[in-house]
């Protein structure tokens, strides 16, 4: 009973995947090809970035939101210093040299931090917000209805309790 | 001198601002055993001595009577000179007061004496019959019925006493006072506020009875109760009864058997009287009296041996007449010992045999009122209790109603069609009895109906013209026309009368008997039971009746109106329609116009605009409501997608932090 279904995801996705195949090798091939010529940009990204690896290694769920928050704030710290890489000297000594700079590290690091506590204290604020609206709403549609019968009397509301019942 | 004196106490009740009615001022000798007699003046320089008759509240007057004898001069009619409601300070209320000029040798005979001063033979021609006779002419050319021929109804018109006239007929319903002995056989069986209009024969027999009277000086069986006055009538003929053994001139006897005839298709007419009176004589008319059985028919222990007896005898015993009518020992005694094998048949085909199941019968009621129509078809409806004749029946229903008495019967009695039965066994085609007929078949549906604007009150309107609305609303104005209607209510109205609405069951009925123009549609709103569409029908039929009679500005009646709109105003769903109506009646009730309040109230474009409106504010309100219902069932959803959008801006945030932090490092290192 359950193959079935997983049988028909597997046909809608075959084509696309056999489509994306080549494309998504083709970016990786280029990718390789391009390592010998960045490597000491890969090698501050790998260290710069660990948080971020981790963060994208270890979400679960559908919405993984955490590596980008995470990641976007870890590559804001970094970003000094991969400036000066390549407008300076791209080799692999200075990689080395910035990788060991613990200023680069309590940068990168510190604010990947601060992306993680962006990302957990955001759901309590727009919770909160949401939730506000809402009750507004609600208020609002409340006095709608107060002025409708004050205008129309309580025959207005007569008979649509059973229709919400059937809804 | 005595109109001064009757002014000065205001004693005076005006008629049309031509007559004065002297309140204080009786005349015992002219008054009707129901209507009272005053002297009356006529406000011109005018020498006629006049008295009026007060027409008893609650009695319907003959209006066409009152109508076509208006100032019709004869020399054998007492002179009906005007006719009017007018105020009648005694009785609180206003009543029918009729002006005729007085005669002047007072009344032939009082009311209740037996024996008088009679009439002798030389002079009844001149000072009776000839007067009589020019008074029976009268009311054939007309088409009228007197039916008040009696000698106490007889006045000397002339101090000198040189002729007759027949006095007041209209102020009571037709014969209601008159004694069975001077009514035809037929008649006399009837109630007498049900005895009917009749016809010519009625008033030439009672012309016969009375001049019968007046020449022997005294009323034959005076005394004996009318049952035994019919019975002997039956047994000996009407001419015995009356005239017996007194001794006679020939001629005399000749008119005297010609109009007390008791078949009404021999009895003289006006053209024989006419003959009589040019002295041709005509052979005259040997008594019919009514067949004898060979042997006697055994009823309730009484042995009778004519059919007419019997039938009376089994109207008034009406349960007991069922089994002998059922066993056929009824249709034996008509066919063996009456001979008379046309009733027996009749009897027969009524009844369905002895052998008919019970189920194919007429009802017992309608059985027996059939079989004493069968027994003696010249005999009024039988019906239980009730007697009456046709078209007496309106009559009959109108008195009782005013006396309170109980109208079930009478209705009882229209609804299972009795008066079918009535006419179902006349001997001739009379085109008169169809029309009747199907005025009664209107009446069953009045009835059938029931309804406010039917009922038996439709029946009293629709059959007595003469009947004003008896609603308490409009009772003491004596409304006897739909003109009349309105300006009553008004003043019951202005005087603060006004108890619940205004149309109640008899006005109503009322208008509907009486309106000439279409108000089915109101009539029907009326009887709804939803007070605002009744309401609204209510106004409507007013309103109608305002414009259709060009009735002006009703104050009164308008505010009385105004203040019964309640439930028209809130047909409107609107709040602000309503205050705006609430705010606008006052001004209509200002104008008295019952027309534009019913246009206000009832404007079907308002109406359409605000049935629209408050669908648009259904569907409004449901929608809101739906809404509210998904905030509030919503809450985990909601949940969900705040932690998604919260996740969403913070990754948004942080992309955008790296973004420009990129941008401006970018920039600082090129400039």
């Amino acid at each position: 009973m359950a193959a079935k279904p997983k049988n028909a995801a597997a046909a809608q996705k075959g084509p696309a995947g056999g489509r994306g195949s080549p494309n998504r090798v083709l970016i990786m091939l280029t990718l390789i090809a391009l390592v010998p010529f960045s490597l000491p940009t890969l090698l501050v990204l790998f260290v710069g970035m660990l948080p971020t690896l981790v963060a994208a290694l270890g979400e679960r769920g559908a919405n993984r939101y955490a590596w980008i928050c995470v990641g976007g704030l870890n590559f804001a710290g970094l970003a000094s210093w991969l400036l000066t890489l390549w407008f300076g000297h791209h080799d692999f000594s200075y990689a080395f040299h910035v990788i060991t700079d613990i200023n680069m590290l309590l940068s990168a690091y510190g604010a990947s931090t601060v992306g993680w506590v962006l990302y957990l204290s955001m759901p309590p604020l727009v919770t909160t917000f949401m939730a506000a609206t809402s009750q507004r709403r609600a208020s609002v549609l409340l006095a709608q209805q107060r002025k409708l019968v004050d205008l129309w009397g309580d025959d207005v509301a007569a008979g649509h309790v059973d229709e919400l019942d059937l809804d | 001198m005595a109109n001064e004196q009757q002014k000065a106490t205001g004693a005076i009740v005006g008629l049309r601002d031509r007559f004065s009615i002297l309140l204080g001022s009786p005349l015992p000798d002219l008054a009707m055993p129901h209507a009272q007699a005053f002297v009356a003046e006529e406000k011109r320089d005018n020498p006629r001595s006049l008295f009026a008759l007060i027409v008893r509240p609650g009695y319907p007057a003959r209006l066409n009577i009152l109508r076509t004898l208006k100032g019709v001069e004869c020399p054998g009619l007492m002179t009906l000179v005007d006719w009017g409601v007018v105020d009648w300070p005694p009785a609180n209320r206003k009543v029918i007061a009729v002006i005729y000029e007085r005669p002047m040798g007072g009344r032939v005979v009082a009311v209740g004496a037996n024996e008088f001063k009679r009439i002798d033979e030389n002079d009844v021609l001149r000072k009776v019959i000839n007067p009589l006779t020019a008074a029976l002419k009268v009311l054939k050319a007309q088409n009228l019925t007197h039916r008040a021929i009696r000698p106490s109804n007889m006045y000397w018109a002339t101090a000198e006493k040189e002729r007759i006239v027949i006095g007041d007929c209209a102020t009571v319903p037709p014969a209601f006072e008159q004694p069975v002995i001077v009514e035809t056989v037929e008649s006399g069986m009837a109630h007498p506020a049900g005895r009917g209009a009749g016809n010519a024969a009625d008033d030439v027999y009672a012309f016969g009875a009375a001049v019968a009277c007046l020449l022997q000086g005294r009323v034959p069986l005076a005394g004996a109760e009318p049952d035994v006055i019919i019975r002997m009538k039956v047994l000996q003929g009407s001419y015995s009864v009356l005239v017996g053994d007194e001794r006679l001139p020939l001629p005399i006897i000749e008119i005297l058997r010609g109009a007390l005839c008791d078949d009404a298709h021999e009895r003289w007419n006006n053209d024989s009287i006419d003959l009589w009176l040019s002295g041709r004589r005509l052979s005259p008319l040997v008594a019919k009296i009514e067949k004898r059985a060979a042997r006697d028919f055994n009823f309730n222990n009484v042995d009778y041996s004519t059919a007419r007896e019997l039938a009376i005898a089994m109207a008034r015993n009406w349960e007991a007449a069922v089994p002998f009518i059922l066993d056929g020992r009824l249709e034996l005694w008509l066919r063996r010992s009456l001979d008379n094998k046309e009733k027996a048949a009749s009897l027969a085909a009524t009844t369905g045999g002895p052998a008919a199941s019970a189920d194919k019968r007429p009802t017992n009621d309608i059985l027996v009122a059939k079989v004493c129509l069968i027994l003696d078809s010249g005999a009024p409806i039988r019906y239980k209790g009730l007697s009456v004749m046709p078209d007496g029946i309106g009559s009959f229903l109108a008195l009782t109603l005013a006396e309170g008495g109980d109208v079930r019967l009478i209705a009882e009695a229209i609804m299972r069609e009795i008066p079918h039965c009535w006419f179902e066994t006349r001997d001739a085609y009379n085109p008169d009895n169809s029309t009747m007929e199907s005025v009664f078949r209107a009446q069953k549906v009045y009835l059938d109906r029931g309804s406010i604007g039917f009922g038996i009150e439709r029946v009293l309107y629709e059959m007595n013209e003469s009947m004003p609305c008896l609603s308490p609303s409009t009772i003491d104005d004596y409304v006897l026309e739909l003109r009349d209607l309105l300006p009553a209510l008004n003043a019951t109205a202005k005087k603060g009368d006004q108890k619940g609405w205004p149309v109640d069951r008899h006005v109503a009925a009322f208008v509907a008997a009486r309106a000439s123009f279409d108000i089915d549609r109101q009539m029907l709103d009326l009887a709804s039971p939803d007070a605002s569409r009744s309401s609204m029908g209510m106004l409507n039929l007013l309103a109608v009746i305002q414009w259709r009679l060009g009735q002006g500005a009703l104050y009164g009646l308008a505010g009385w109106m105004g203040g019964l709109m309640h439930p028209a105003i809130n047909t409107f769903h609107s709040r602000q329609k309503r205050k705006e109506l609430e705010k606008e009646i006052p001004r209509m009730v200002r104008e008295g116009s019952l027309v534009e309040l019913s246009r206000l109230l009832d404007s079907p474009e308002d109406h359409n605009l605000d049935r629209q409106g408050f669908e648009q504010a259904k569907m409004d309100w449901l929608a809101a409501q739906r809404e509210i219902r998904d905030i509030e069932s919503g809450k985990v959803v909601y949940q969900e997608r705040a932690l998604q959008m919260a996740q969403q801006t913070a990754a948004l945030i942080s992309v955008t932090i790296s973004f420009i932090t990129v941008i401006l490092l970018v920039i600082s290192r090129l400039f």
